[in-house]
């Protein structure tokens, strides 16, 4: 039975003058595959970075598996279950595929590194990047650069996964192949919070959508609920329909 | 033939080198290459910050200087033998790295840069200016490391302690710990999002480097068995930079020789006078201009790629 995995209540961040999240509550179950949208500077990063550790909230509180969030570096956090990737790929561009891999293997000191290496190429053989394991990370193509990120996440063995627009530059091919993905992790257990533009990914993929409009939550329901939500289609998909 | 064993071919062949030196030089020469070892130390200590971590630092001169100062004092004072002198030269230079470390986590570029020269000067205007203590800029005489050690016995020890330092400082970084740096100097966000501790790692690294520093100024000041403020000055931290970048401070090892064949450079340019920095300025021009990966970081560079090419023919 799905459980209350992680709990926001009452969340504020703001920037000088700017409340980017105003008062957020939202709670995710275990296993969930969750659609976070909305306009440009709806707050979805910043939520995302606030739930990670890398921004500090002004107010609320947030708890993941009963323990809380907020004050803890994203390193700690990263090693209680909380993986994420970035908007830009954050790829260690100097580093070998593999070296990559090794750095999230590595990192909690639980793994020996013949372990952590037999697991990381078991990873890269998934994601057909074995090939380009001793290469650097930086002769990828962008999209491969999207699917090591996924690889070195995945090297947590994380509860949760928080996913920064994957889709942003990639060919729908390789689109279809991370869907299939993040459809596979999701059936392991894995829970995973989906930013995206991509209206048909996320609609395709998420079973719950929240939708979020300067720093408010203005709808939180299925894909077909928030497809006709008037609150949505006024602030966000009015523009976003036709393309999914 | 594997890129691995050329790597160890072509190191077992410098050392045999340094090994043959004494046999074949005078003991100006001696001398002269055995201060070069103080310097590949040295800079294989800012390359380890610089190169791998990716945290610009001007005061590794100056905490080569410490290093010799608490190694002289202890021994003079405490009554230490030189060898427990080196050891709190270590310490004490790891510990003031630690300090700044913690105080410049979020600092980047010319503001953490410049902080180090302000730790940098402070340092050097201490020692000045503690007169009772360190003597000032007449210096303080230190007792020798070796009892009547000759100039051989002074270039084998400083050649060994140069190896050893260069093993540790390579099995570190070819550790999880170096991993952990590389990923750092990489993307410091990144890196985090994976588990990384990169607030204690950027802090040990700076401990680690600034240890490696005190060694070498101990060494040097027991060898030279003078001190003086000088040598934490920062026109030696521009020869200090100046030998990693020329080496190539991608690697610890290229950086210790670029250290090395300056010191030997500026020694040969010697009989220029003044000029000698000149000199040593335009050479060290043309070299980031032709080879801005350093000159070993360079040769390294095209001897792979060559060996790359030969293994693909095949």
């Amino acid at each position: 039975m799905m459980h209350e995995q992680l709990d926001i209540s009452g969340l504020v961040k703001r920037f000088g003058g700017l409340t980017a999240l105003n008062s957020v509550d939202m709670t995710v179950g275990s296993g969930e595959l969750l659609g976070l949208i909305g306009p440009n500077g709806s707050g979805k990063t910043t939520l995302l970075n606030i739930v990670s550790g890398y921004y500090k909230a002004d107010g609320g509180s947030i708890n993941f598996e009963r323990r809380p969030v907020l004050g803890h570096a994203p390193h700690q956090l990263a090693r209680q279950g909380i993986g994420r990737s970035f908007q830009v790929t954050k790829i260690f561009r100097r580093l070998t595929v593999l070296q990559n891999m090794l750095v999230a293997g590595l990192s909690d000191g639980a793994q020996s590194q013949s372990e952590a290496t037999d697991r990381a190429m078991g990873l890269l053989r998934d994601l057909k990047l074995e090939r380009l394991a001793h290469e650097r990370a930086s002769s990828l193509s962008g999209g491969q650069g999207k699917l090591l990120e996924f690889a070195r996440i995945m090297m947590l063995s994380p509860k949760i996964v928080l996913l920064d627009e994957p889709f942003g530059g990639v060919h729908p091919e390789l689109k279809r192949f991370m869907h299939d993905h993040i459809r596979k992790w999701n059936d392991s257990g894995v829970t995973i919070i989906l930013i995206s533009h991509d209206m048909g990914s996320i609609f395709d993929l998420c079973q719950r959508v929240v939708t979020l409009s300067y720093g408010d939550i203005i709808c939180d329901g299925t894909p077909e609920e928030t497809r006709n939500d008037p609150a949505v289609l006024d602030a966000y998909l009015g523009d976003h329909h036709g393309a999914a | 033939m594997k890129l691995q064993t050329l790597r160890l071919l072509g190191l077992g062949l410098i050392l045999l080198v340094f090994l043959a030196l004494p046999l074949l030089l005078g003991d100006y020469w001696v001398y002269t290459i055995t201060i070069g070892f103080y310097y590949a130390i040295l800079a294989a200590s800012w390359a380890l910050l610089v190169g791998y971590i990716g945290r610009i630092s001007f005061a590794q001169a100056a905490m080569a200087g410490l290093g010799g100062y608490a190694s002289a004092l202890s021994v003079q004072h405490a009554g230490l033998p030189p060898v427990l002198g080196l050891a709190a030269g270590v310490l004490v230079a790891g510990a003031l790295g630690f300090v700044i470390g913690r105080l410049t986590l979020r600092l980047h570029g010319a503001y953490l840069g410049l902080t180090t020269i302000a730790f940098a000067e402070i340092l050097r205007i201490t020692a000045t200016a503690e007169y009772q203590l360190t003597e000032g800029s007449r210096g303080l005489q230190v007792e020798p490391l070796l009892q009547d050690g000759s100039r051989s016995e002074y270039y084998y020890l400083f050649l060994a302690v140069t190896v050893a330092c260069l093993a540790l400082m390579t099995w570190l970084l070819r550790s999880r710990v170096g991993l952990f740096f590389q990923s750092i100097r990489e993307d410091e966000d990144g890196a985090a999002s994976l588990g990384v501790n990169v607030t204690l790692w950027k802090t040990v690294a700076f401990a680690i480097s600034t240890a490696f520093a005190g060694l070498a100024g101990g060494l040097y000041a027991h060898f030279v068995q003078l001190i003086t403020p000088s040598m934490m000055s920062l026109q030696e931290m521009g020869i200090v930079l100046a030998m990693a970048v020329i080496g190539g401070f991608h690697n610890v090892v290229f950086a210790a020789l670029g250290g090395v064949s300056l010191q030997v450079l500026l020694e040969g340019l010697r009989e220029l006078g003044e000029w000698r920095l000149v000199v040593f300025g335009l050479i060290t021009l043309l070299i980031l201009r032709l080879m801005p990966n350093g000159v070993f970081g360079t040769v390294a560079d095209v001897l792979t790629d060559r060996l790359r090419k030969s293994g693909d023919d095949k």
